[in-house]
C-alpha cells in the first residue's frame, strides 16, 4: 500500500491542527461566559449549527462501518448504515423542540431530568452520557492512531498523542464555541474530500463497466436491494438504536440547545441530508470494492477504506483522504470534550456539588480540567486498544433503556423519579440477560423476551410516530407495530440476540415505567422545569438568603430532590 | 438494475453532499456579514 512520508504526515497534521487552533482564537475571550462555554448564545445561525451537527455526527467509524456494510451486504449495505444513522438526527428534532420549549436555558438533558425528577434520574442520564462520550473520544483517538499507522511510517501511539493534544489545544479555551466554529471548517474539508475521492475511485475501478463486470460475481442477496440479511443484521438493529443514540448523546443535545429556536427544523433536516450523503457515499466504496473483488488486508474490513484510498488514489488525493478522516474524528472528539465538560460542569458540579449555586469561575475551571483529564484518560485507553465494541454495546443498551422514561417524562406528568429509575435499571438488567444469554433462550424464557421485544418494537415505532404526528397516531402505530411484530417475533427473535436484547431494553423499561407511574398520583407542573433550569452566568442568588429562590416559598414548584 | 442506474445510485451522494456544502457556505457567509454589521458574535 502507498504510504505518505513522515514529513508529509507531520506537515498535514501540523497545518490541520495549527489552522484549527488559529480559527478557535477568533472566538477566544479573556472572561469566558460559562453558559457560552457550554451552549454558546442559544442563537447560533443555520449554517454553523447544521455544519456542526453534521460534523459531530460523522466520526471516523462512520466511514469504516458504512464501507464494511457495503462490502458485506452489497447493494443496500451502505444505505442500511447511513440512512438510519441520518434518521437519528431527524428523529430527535420533534423531541428537541419540546426540550427547548420546556427549558430554553438548559445545558444538558440530564439537567432537565434533574428539574423534572431529581438526582437519581439526572445521574443515570448524565452517567450514561459521560460513559458514551468517553468511549466516543477513545474511539476517535484510536482511529487517529490507526490511520497514522496505516498511511505513514509513524506509529499508532504517535497518531493518538498528536490528535489528543491537537484537539485539546483548540477546544480547551472556548469549549463548545470553539467546537462549533471549527466544525464548520472541518466539515467543508470532509465534504470536499468526499466529493473528490468517490468519483476518482469509481472511475479508477472502471466506471459503469465495473457493474457489468462485478454484479454477476456477487451473491443474490448482495445484489438485491431488499436483502433480508442486510435488513436483519444491519438495518433493523440500527433502526432500533435510532432513538437511543439521539437521546443518549449529549453532543446532539448541546447543539439543539445552541441553535436559534426558529432555525431548528432547517438545521436538523440539512444535517440529516448532509450526514446521509457523505456517509452513504463513502459507504459505496465498500460496495465498489466488493464488485472489484478487493480483499481487505488481513481480512479486517476496517482496512477497506484506507486500502482503497492508498491503492486507487493519486498521492494528493491520499493527502485529502487523510485530512478527511482527521477532520471527521477531530470534529467528533472536540464535541465529546465539550459534552463532557458541560456534563461535569452542570450535572456534577453545578447541580450537586454547588447545590445549584455555582461560582462561574470555579465552574469554568472544572470544565477545562474535565477536558484535560478526559483527554489523558482517552489517550491511555486508546493506547491499550481495549475492546471498544463491547463497551459500545453496553452504552447503547443503557441508552435504549432510558429512551422511553426520558421522552415520556417530558409529556406525561404522572411519571415519578422512582418510575424513571426503576425502568432504566430493569431495562438495562434485562438487556444484559438477553444479550449475553445469562438465561438459556429457550421455552418460556425465550417467549418472555420475545414478548417484551415485540413491545419494544411497538414503543420504537410509537415514539417515532408520536414525535411527528402526535399522541393518537403514536398510540395507533405503536399498537399496530406490536400486533404485526409479535407473531413473527415468537420463535424467531431468539436467534438474533443483538436485536432481541436491544428491543427488550425498550420494552421492559416502558412497561416498568408505565406500571410504577400508574401507582402514583403525581401530576407534575411542567412550567416548573423552566423555573428550575436557568442560566448560570447571570443568575445571582439574592443576598437576603442563602437558599435558591425556588426554596424560599415564592414558587409553586417544590425543590428538587 | 442497469449499469447507468447503478452509476447514478453511486454518484448521486457526492452530488448531494456538494449541494449541502454550497448551502452551508452561503448561509455562513450571510451570517458572518450580519454578525459583523450588528457587532455580534457568530457563535
Amino acid at each position: 500500500m502507498f504510504q505518505l512520508s513522515t514529513p508529509t504526515v507531520l506537515l498535514l497534521l501540523f497545518c490541520f491542527y495549527g489552522l484549527t487552533f488559529l480559527v478557535s482564537l477568533r472566538v477566544g475571550r479573556k472572561d469566558e461566559n460559562v453558559d457560552g462555554y457550554m451552549v454558546s448564545n442559544n442563537s447560533i445561525g443555520f449554517g454553523m449549527a447544521a455544519a456542526s451537527m453534521t460534523a459531530t455526527w460523522i466520526w471516523a467509524a462512520s466511514f469504516y462501518a458504512a464501507a464494511s456494510s457495503g462490502y458485506k451486504f452489497g447493494l443496500s449495505g451502505a444505505l442500511h448504515y447511513g440512512f438510519w444513522g441520518a434518521l437519528m438526527i431527524l428523529f430527535i428534532y420533534p423531541f428537541g423542540r419540546r426540550f427547548r420549549e420546556l427549558a430554553p436555558k438548559a445545558h444538558t438533558l440530564a439537567e432537565i431530568m434533574h428539574a423534572r425528577h431529581g438526582r437519581s434520574s439526572q445521574m443515570i442520564l448524565a452517567g450514561s452520557n459521560i460513559v458514551g462520550s468517553m468511549i466516543s473520544l477513545m474511539v476517535n483517538f484510536t482511529a487517529a492512531g490507526a490511520l497514522v499507522a496505516v498511511l505513514s511510517p509513524l506509529s499508532f501511539i504517535h497518531g493518538v498523542l498528536i490528535a489528543g493534544f491537537g484537539i485539546l489545544g483548540y477546544t480547551i479555551w472556548s469549549g463548545f464555541r470553539s467546537s462549533v466554529l471549527t466544525d464548520f471548517g472541518q466539515l467543508i474539508a470532509m465534504i470536499f474530500a468526499a466529493v473528490v475521492i468517490i468519483p476518482i475511485i469509481f472511475f479508477q475501478l472502471g466506471g459503469p463497466e465495473l457493474f457489468a463486470r462485478g454484479m454477476p460475481n456477487i451473491s443474490a442477496e448482495q445484489a438485491s436491494f431488499y436483502s433480508k440479511t442486510a435488513i436483519l443484521e444491519q438495518g433493523a438493529p440500527y433502526f432500533v438504536a435510532v432513538l437511543a443514540y439521539a437521546i443518549g448523546n449529549q453532543t446532539i443535545a448541546q447543539r439543539l440547545f445552541a441553535v436559534r429556536e426558529d432555525l431548528m427544523k432547517s438545521t436538523f433536516v440539512t444535517a440529516t441530508i448532509g450526514y446521509a450523503s457523505i456517509v452513504i457515499g463513502l459507504g459505496m466504496l465498500g460496495f465498489l470494492a466488493l464488485l472489484a473483488g478487493v480483499q481487505p488486508v488481513d481480512g479486517d474490513l476496517n482496512n477497506l477504506i484506507p486500502q482503497m484510498a492508498s491503492t486507487y488514489l493519486p498521492p494528493f488525493a491520499v493527502g485529502l483522504f487523510f485530512i478527511m478522516v482527521i477532520g471527521s474524528l477531530s470534529s467528533t472528539a472536540d464535541s465529546d470534550l465539550s459534552a463532557l465538560s458541560a456534563l461535569v460542569m452542570t450535572d456534577v458540579y453545578g447541580k450537586n456539588m454547588a447545590k445549584g449555586k455555582p461560582n462561574p469561575k470555579t465552574m469554568l475551571f472544572v470544565g477545562r480540567m474535565t477536558m484535560v483529564v478526559a483527554t489523558m484518560l482517552a489517550v491511555v485507553f486508546a493506547s491499550l486498544k481495549l475492546d471498544i465494541l463491547t463497551m459500545l454495546i453496553f452504552v447503547g443498551a443503557l441508552w435504549g433503556a432510558i429512551v422511553f422514561p426520558v421522552i415520556a417524562s417530558l409529556y406525561w406528568g404522572r411519571i415519578t423519579n422512582a418510575a424513571f429509575t426503576s425502568a432504566a435499571i430493569a431495562g438495562f438488567v434485562m438487556f444484559l440477560v438477553a444479550r449475553f444469554e445469562l438465561l438459556e433462550l429457550q421455552g418460556v424464557v425465550a417467549l418472555f423476551f420475545e414478548l417484551f421485544a415485540s413491545v419494544g418494537g411497538g414503543v420504537v415505532i410509537g415514539l417515532m410516530a408520536f414525535g411527528f404526528f402526535g399522541r393518537k397516531v403514536g398510540f395507533t402505530l405503536g399498537g399496530l407495530a406490536f400486533l404485526v411484530l409479535a407473531p413473527f417475533a415468537f420463535g424467531f427473535l431468539r436467534d438474533y440476540p443483538v436485536l432481541l436484547s436491544s428491543l427488550t431494553a425498550y420494552g421492559i423499561s416502558t412497561v416498568v415505567c408505565v406500571l410504577v407511574s400508574l401507582l402514583s398520583n403525581e401530576n407534575f407542573d411542567f412550567d416548573c422545569i423552566n423555573e428550575r433550569v436557568v442560566a448560570f452566568h447571570y443568575n445571582p442568588v439574592p443576598e437576603t438568603s442563602d437558599k435558591p429562590a425556588i426554596e424560599q416559598g415564592d414558587s409553586p414548584c417544590p425543590a428538587t430532590r | 438494475m442497469s449499469s447507468y442506474a447503478l452509476t447514478l445510485y453511486v454518484m448521486i451522494w457526492p452530488v448531494i453532499a456538494a449541494g449541502v456544502m454550497i448551502t452551508l457556505c452561503v448561509s455562513v457567509y450571510r451570517d458572518m456579514r450580519k454578525a459583523r454589521r450588528d457587532g455580534t458574535d457568530l457563535v
